[in-house]
């Protein structure tokens, strides 16, 4: 006798529902979509040093968000994501300063830098666990940095300055820089969003709880994790582009500054790990903090270091992990809900 | 037995560094047959369902999956091909609903798109009595319903094999017996099953055939009441002396 297996739940399958939305997730996607509605007409509303401050905020909530992915979710804690950002922002002077490529379409072909180099960086990287692949990150960005300093390309330890902005009036760098940050934010944030939506979301929550688990139920846990590095590179580079592009000037201790590290590790800390809205409580927190306190140079970064130790030791899911035990209201929520009307709807929303 | 063979070990072998953990282990498994696996702690009951799921590397020998070799394919490939298993120690994810963590395995070991996995997976739960639990976090379940959602995570990957590792530790005897009933369920459709259990009067209530294993081999292969009658396994296994 032979007998087929047969999916054990196959007959008679229950209709059953299943809750994506909430309308906390309904609000808080109504006003995203209004704040890149706003951000696309900064240069309408908003002054030139208004522009450049929301753009450092947009740069910082995608590098942090970048970082969210790989250590939140992939379970890569990378301290070397500036070596990507100081590569596109290199690429992009080179081509528009160098090869007199249009600076703007300059920002998007930059891009293909970091993705290319993050390629070989992971496979290099990528049989290092834990504390050995951050300091093998940070190691990265090092060599990147000297590469720069000593490459006649990009004018050795010189730097390069982006002499071609000024073929472009105010307005019009104004307008570029509004829509280059409104895609930034639609790329990162509303890019992990979907992402995180997805059926791959899923994958990429089951591989952070618990990769061989995830592993044993058909998930290619190597190769999300590539992937995930290798989008993170190209998110953090075109942040990196476009702050470089803002400065006007670019050197290799501002290209690959650990200070980017730094401060998506605080923010991603504070704010609260594995989530969207983490990062973006914690980009407030720092931004402001930056903008406040920034004039006290040392002792500001030692209360922002202590903030961060007080975090992990005594509230590891951060300030959004804390609102979310006490109101189940997520603003991005990615969760799935099963109505099933023979039990109800009990349950918590991620 | 008559029926084809699904899962063939063939001289399988395990060490680590100089520590012998499996030597020379064969059996077969037949399609639709409950295979239980007896042995003290460290006999290499383990070792041997990670090498099948891939998991670990054999050291030595080889493993047949219907008639096919598993040589060098990750545990995610294995799972597609219908390899689903529980681990002794649950590993929920943690961070997601009971309800998420079957699509999971239904979407990505089973192949099934995410819309068609939710009816599915809703109908798993409910098999495996979880549906009251679907929306909870599955960090927050008592540890009789992790070992649940452990057999409905792997039954929701659409095994043809599944191995079962210490599913009935801790249970009630009440519980005990709802397992069986359970896991006679499952067999009744077709999936074959290999049961690690100490529990063994949930094992003979649904093995067709038990394996025991000592220090990494194989001392007994057979019908349950035979095996369970062999001296050795009486001595080794529960400490009688004959």
């Amino acid at each position: 006798m032979t007998m087929t297996a047969v999916p054990f739940a196959d007959a008679g399958l229950p209709a059953v529902r299943v809750q994506r939305q909430t309308p906390s997730g309904r609000i808080a996607l109504t006003l995203a979509l209004a704040a890149l509605v706003a951000l696309v007409a900064m240069p309408w509303w908003a002054s030139t040093g208004t522009i450049r401050w929301i753009l450092e905020l947009c740069c910082y909530l995608a590098v942090a968000q970048m970082w969210n992915l790989l250590a939140g979710y992939a379970g890569l804690v990378s301290v070397g994501q500036q070596a990507f950002m100081g590569a596109a922002g290199y690429a992009l002077f080179v081509l528009a300063q160098t090869y007199g490529i249009n600076p703007f379409l300059a920002v998007f072909l930059s891009l293909l830098v970091p993705a290319v180099l993050a390629v070989p960086t992971y496979f290099l990287l990528h049989r290092l666990e834990g504390p050995y692949f951050s300091i093998g990150t940070w190691v990265v960005a090092e060599v990147f940095r000297l590469v720069s300093t000593n490459l006649p390309l990009v004018n050795s330890g010189a730097g390069m300055s982006l002499r071609v902005m000024k073929d472009y009036s105010a307005f019009e760098r104004n307008v570029a820089m509004s829509l280059l940050c409104a895609t930034l934010l639609l790329v990162t944030l509303g890019g992990s969003y979907w992402l995180l939506r997805s059926r791959f979301g899923l994958a990429l929550i089951a591989m952070r709880d618990n990769p061989v688990a995830a592993a044993s139920q058909g998930v290619q846990v190597g190769r999300l994790r590539f992937l995930i590095y290798v989008a993170a590179a190209v998110g953090c580079g075109l942040a990196g582009a476009i702050y470089f592009m803002a400065q006007l000037r670019i050197t290799p201790g501002s290209a690959f500054d650990p200070m980017w590290a730094n401060l998506a590790i605080f923010i991603v800390m504070v704010g609260g790990i594995g989530s969207i809205e983490g990062v973006l409580i914690g980009t407030l927190i720092f931004f402001v903090a930056d903008r406040w306190f920034g004039e006290y140079g040392a002792s500001y970064f030692v209360v922002l270091g202590l903030m961060t130790l007080a975090v992990a030791l005594y509230a590891r899911t951060g300030i959004w992990g804390a609102i979310a035990r006490r109101w189940d209201a997520p603003w991005f929520p990615i969760g799935r809900r099963l109505i099933d009307p023979q039990q109800g709807t009990k349950g918590e929303t991620r | 037995m008559d029926r084809e063979v699904l899962l063939e070990a063939r001289a399988v072998s395990k060490s680590f560094g100089a520590v012998r953990v499996l030597h020379e282990v064969s059996f077969d498994v037949h399609r639709g047959e409950v295979l239980g696996i007896l042995g003290p702690n460290g006999a290499g009951k383990t070792t041997l369902f990670n090498m099948i799921s891939g998991d670990l590397k054999a050291s030595g020998g080889e493993i047949h999956l219907a008639g096919t070799a598993l040589r060098g394919e990750p545990p995610f490939r294995r799972c597609r091909m219908g390899i689903g298993r529980t681990y002794q120690i649950p590993r929920p994810y943690s961070g997601m609903t009971t309800f998420e963590n079957l699509l999971v395995a239904a979407a990505f070991g089973g192949g099934r798109s995410e819309k068609e996995s939710y009816a599915f997976c809703a109908q798993v739960l409910r098999d495996c009595e979880l549906s009251d639990k679907a929306n909870r976090q599955a960090g927050a379940l008592t540890l009789l319903d992790r070992k649940r959602l452990e057999l409905a995570r792997a039954l929701a990957s659409d095994p043809k094999l599944l191995l079962l590792d210490e599913i009935a530790g801790g249970l009630t005897d009440e519980e005990s017996k709802d397992l069986v009933a359970l896991v006679r369920r499952i067999r009744d459709r077709g999936v074959t099953i290999v049961w690690i259990e100490h529990v063994l009067h949930a094992l003979l209530a649904v093995a067709d055939r038990l394996l025991v294993l000592n220090f990494g081999e194989k001392i007994a292969e057979g019908p349950p009441a035979e095996v369970i009658a062999l001296p050795d396994v009486q001595r080794i296994y529960m400490g009688i002396e004959g």
